[in-house]
């Protein structure tokens, strides 16, 4: 370790030469780093490698490479499970609530930071409430509420109980909006613009950094959403992929392979997703946190 | 940019009409409000719907016996409260719930700082590295939990109990087990965490100046100095927002302990939150759940700003 803290500037090093010695150091820590990552993602190895095999060949060697490759698992699941049906339900939810919750979220970030008045502190003091109230506190009402209006066990109905989210894309996109020049929006009054249309050309292209991380985390969360849609969602040919995989627990209960067929469908379309957003996530996650 | 030096140019104009100038100011002001009300209608309509009319129903429901069906409820007072104190499964999910959200929540911090400094370095595969890390906190933790119960499993087919076995060791229970059952479900939280953490962290370590390091180093700084001088004060806000994401989500738990044990074995890994659905809406006994959901309210709202209050603390010290 003592080795590794001289840098650049320090002179003169002990023995080897300086250079060598970083290079085997950083060699060290690549083939550790490397060995410890492998470690850690041997669960989704796990997953990936048996969806390939058979039952036997999946209990007499669960981590190995198949014995013989086979791909009826995949075959299979597309057979007895609406996957397809089901990752259409999940994008249905998630694509209105994130964009529903996001715009309400910028809006009133934006009627915030417009004008300084005991409304908006008021508004202010009453979000906060609302961001810690955990959304078990509310569950059993929203539930009756919702039984009311017909809406329990419809995809509509999911969405509107994600609205709540809106209050979370708040706080975050507030806090990068107070750090805008203010002047790009006087101006822009200047000229004529009405409130709503610089809302839209001015302050949303502005927040842009902020409004992807946001939106990747709220896309992560419903999509991922376990609870709510446990509760909210009763038929079957309305589940999201996460209730399609926890049901194929109790269906497949014997047939390890071909639950493990139905996780890496469910999990594909996140990974693609986040392997294009990746970059985004964190320089954005750095714009939220710093200012927010 | 012409737009900007233009609206600053007229801002510097001396009004000519004293009176004038403030009536249009105050008329402008009023204006600014009802737009700034519009804008604030929507958040405000998801509050009143999604958040206080619950909330205060939720209220009301835990002073009476109603069981979700039949309007002829009766005022019971504190019972339900009583209930939920002397009920032994809730207690239990309680007890599970604060010991899941503060083992993760330090777990996962201790781990995911010295991960990302680490990741910071500069090394051969540390692009793959980074992704492997990130890439763990892409699925769900409901589906987690049913692929690791799997690995568990404690049939001698399971990953965990066929690896030990290689070795000549037993197959261990290792869900089917109190201690064990709570120890997995925690290892696993902080498993399938600590790489998104890990990346919020990287992210605040790459905003630290390089200049900082130069200057320690030029003063004889060493690695570790260097770490506990610059590195943590500066990772103090990165602290601070990852601690109550971790608190505020791991007293939320629910998703993980239930697809991975049910709660159990016996009520070993139940949580609050698995109490507040089964009794409220899988038992109808929503008088007990609304309470309990008031008091779990109290207590998120106190561990919450409790938390806030510390890392606000901590940080001003280092600053």
């Amino acid at each position: 370790m003592g080795t590794k803290a001289s840098s650049v500037t320090a002179a003169a090093p002990k023995g080897m030469n300086f250079t060598t010695r970083k290079r085997i150091g950083s060699a060290v820590t690549s083939v550790v780093m490397i060995l410890v990552a492998l470690v850690c993602a041997v669960p989704l190895w796990y997953i990936l490698i048996n969806t390939f095999k058979t039952i036997p060949d999946m209990s007499a060697n669960p981590l190995g490479l198949p014995r013989e490759w086979t791909v009826k698992n995949y075959v299979g699941a597309f057979e007895t499970v609406p996957v397809f049906r089901s990752l259409l339900n999940t994008l249905i939810v998630t694509f209105f609530a994130v964009v529903i919750q996001v715009l309400v979220g910028a809006l009133a970030a934006y009627g915030m930071i417009l004008r300084k008045s005991t409304f908006t502190a008021a508004v202010g003091a009453i979000l906060m409430v609302a961001f810690v109230v955990p959304s078990q506190t509310t569950l059993i009402p929203l539930y009756r509420m919702e039984a009311n209006a017909h809406l329990v066990n419809t995809l509509a109905g999911l969405v509107i109980i994600y609205l709540g989210g809106a209050v979370f894309c708040y706080f975050l996109i507030v806090g990068y909006m107070r750090s805008l020049p203010f002047e790009l929006i006087e101006a822009a009054r200047i000229d004529g613009a009405g409130p709503l249309r610089i809302f839209w050309s001015i302050v949303m292209p502005l927040i842009r950094p902020i409004l992807t991380t946001v939106v990747v985390f709220q896309t992560m969360g419903t999509w991922n959403d376990f609870m709510n849609a446990n509760v909210f969602l009763s038929s079957s040919e309305l589940r999201t992929i996460v209730l399609q995989v926890y049901n194929a627990v109790g269906q497949f209960s014997t047939d390890w392979p071909s639950f493990m067929t139905i996780t890496v469908l469910a999990l594909l379309p996140v990974f693609v997703f986040f392997i294009f957003c990746q970059k985004w996530i964190v320089s954005g996650l750095v714009a939220g946190s710093v200012k927010g | 940019m012409s737009a900007t030096m233009q609206g600053s140019a007229v801002g510097d104009l001396p009004p000519l009409d004293e009176s004038l100038y403030r009536r249009r100011r105050r008329a402008r002001g009023l204006r600014e409000d009802v737009t700034s009300f519009w804008f604030l209608l929507p958040i405000l309509a998801v509050f009143v719907v999604l958040f206080l009319v619950p909330l205060v129903q939720t209220a009301y429901f835990s002073f009476t016996d109603f069981n979700g069906y039949s309007m002829d409820m009766n005022w019971v007072g504190l019972d339900n409260y009583r209930k939920v104190f002397t009920d032994p499964s809730t207690l239990q999910g309680l007890g599970f719930t604060i010991l899941y959200a503060i083992v993760v929540m330090v777990g996962v911090t201790v781990l995911a700082i010295p991960l990302a400094v680490i990741l910071n370095r500069k090394f051969v595969g540390r692009d793959f590295v980074r992704s492997v890390f990130f890439f763990f906190s892409v699925p769900s933790l409901a589906i987690m939990g049913m692929v690791w119960k799997y690995i568990f499993s404690p049939m001698k087919t399971g990953v965990v109990n066929s690896v030990l076995a290689a070795f000549g060791l037993g197959p261990v229970p290792w869900l089917s087990n109190n201690s064990l059952a709570k120890f997995c479900v925690i290892f696993i939280a902080i498993w399938a965490q600590i790489g998104w953490h890990a990346t919020l962290y990287l992210a605040f370590l790459q905003a630290i100046p390089a200049d900082l390091y130069e200057q320690a180093t030029v003063d004889g700084a060493n690695r570790w100095q260097q770490f506990a001088h610059i590195t943590l004060p500066q990772l103090m806000p990165g602290i601070v927002t990852s601690t109550f994401l971790l608190m505020s989500g791991g007293l939320k738990v629910y998703d993980l302990p239930f697809t991975m044990t049910k709660g159990g074995p016996g009520y070993s890994t139940y949580t609050v939150t698995q109490s507040i659905i089964q009794q409220g809406i899988g038992q109808s006994q929503y008088g007990i759940g609304s309470a309990l959901a008031v008091l779990f309210f109290i207590a998120t709202g106190i561990v919450v700003f409790l938390q806030m209050g510390i890392s606000n603390l901590i940080s001003r010290r280092f600053e």
